[in-house]
């Protein structure tokens, strides 16, 4: 491996700090602890980039190094506890604002012919900005819970005591979750079609 | 198989999101494709729910460990 491609792996390595941050944002929800789970993120990627083989995947890579951050600051403050803001909460369980999707039925109150087919060719990288930006629209607790089942993997048990919702609430936010994002993607999908 | 109420649009959207969290039972399963078999709307959301399954793995990729210190 030459000096010259060596520093350009690092290079690239930083241009990722803006994404990783936000990332961790969406999780921690604390400026500055997100900024230490990305410094360090960074700092390790750096180290170890000798070992890191097929630039592609630079971005995969670096979530990762992410996630084993984020997951120790999570464990750091776990003895303080991060509960929710049960009045942030209440608003996020409102079932009125999902009484619009489905009619009195419960059949799905959009026109049969208005589903956008996501099968169309956005690039991976357009696609990773869109998604970041419907997570980013996800209510606080919403996003955090979502973040901690489908990126770092915890069990609903570890979920509910870090966060204190109950596992009925849990399984409405992660419901919500998923409904919101495919609004917010077939929104978008219709928009690069 | 009883004869049971036939499972609404929303009923289904449940299920969707559940089957990330568990394994649906055999009853659930059954109601799940039957219902998304016979329903259009359902059948385009199902679609969507699939891709953005698929990104959000991709997008929360741990295909690749880390190297030094950052394993557990
Ligand atoms: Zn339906």
């Amino acid at each position: 491996m030459t000096d010259a491609y060596k520093t350009s792996v690092i290079d690239e390595i930083a241009t990722y700090r803006p994404v990783l941050f936000r990332i961790a944002m969406l999780q921690l929800r604390d400026a500055a602890a997100a900024e230490d789970a990305t410094q360090e993120a960074l700092l390790a990627a750096i180290q170890t980039h000798d070992k890191f083989e097929g630039r592609a995947a630079l971005r995969t890579w670096l979530i990762s190094i992410l996630r084993f951050k984020v997951l120790d600051s999570l464990r750091q403050r776990q003895r303080q506890g991060m509960p929710v803001d049960p009045g942030q909460l209440s608003v996020e369980l409102d079932t009125a604002k999902f009484a619009t999707l489905f009619d009195e039925t419960g059949c799905w109150a959009t026109p049969k012919d208005a589903w956008t087919n996501p099968e169309t060719h956005v690039s991976r990288i357009e696609f990773f900005r869109v998604l970041e930006a419907c997570l980013t629209k996800l209510p606080t607790n919403t996003s955090r819970v979502f973040l901690m089942r489908e990126w770092l993997e915890l069990t609903s048990d570890e979920i509910c005591s870090e966060t204190g919702v109950t596992a009925g609430n849990l399984r409405v936010l992660l419901y919500r979750a998923r409904m919101q994002l495919r609004s917010c993607l077939d929104v978008s999908w219709d928009r690069s079609q | 198989m009883t004869n049971r109420e036939p499972i609404t649009c929303q009923d289904t959207t449940w299920l969707v999101s559940d089957s990330c969290e568990r394994e649906l039972t055999a009853e659930e399963k059954a109601d799940l494709h039957g219902h998304i078999a016979t329903c259009e709307l359902c059948q385009g959301a199902s679609k969507q729910f699939d891709v953005l399954f698929q990104q959000i793995r991709l997008f929360f990729s741990k295909d690749i460990q880390p190297g030094g210190d950052a394993s557990e």
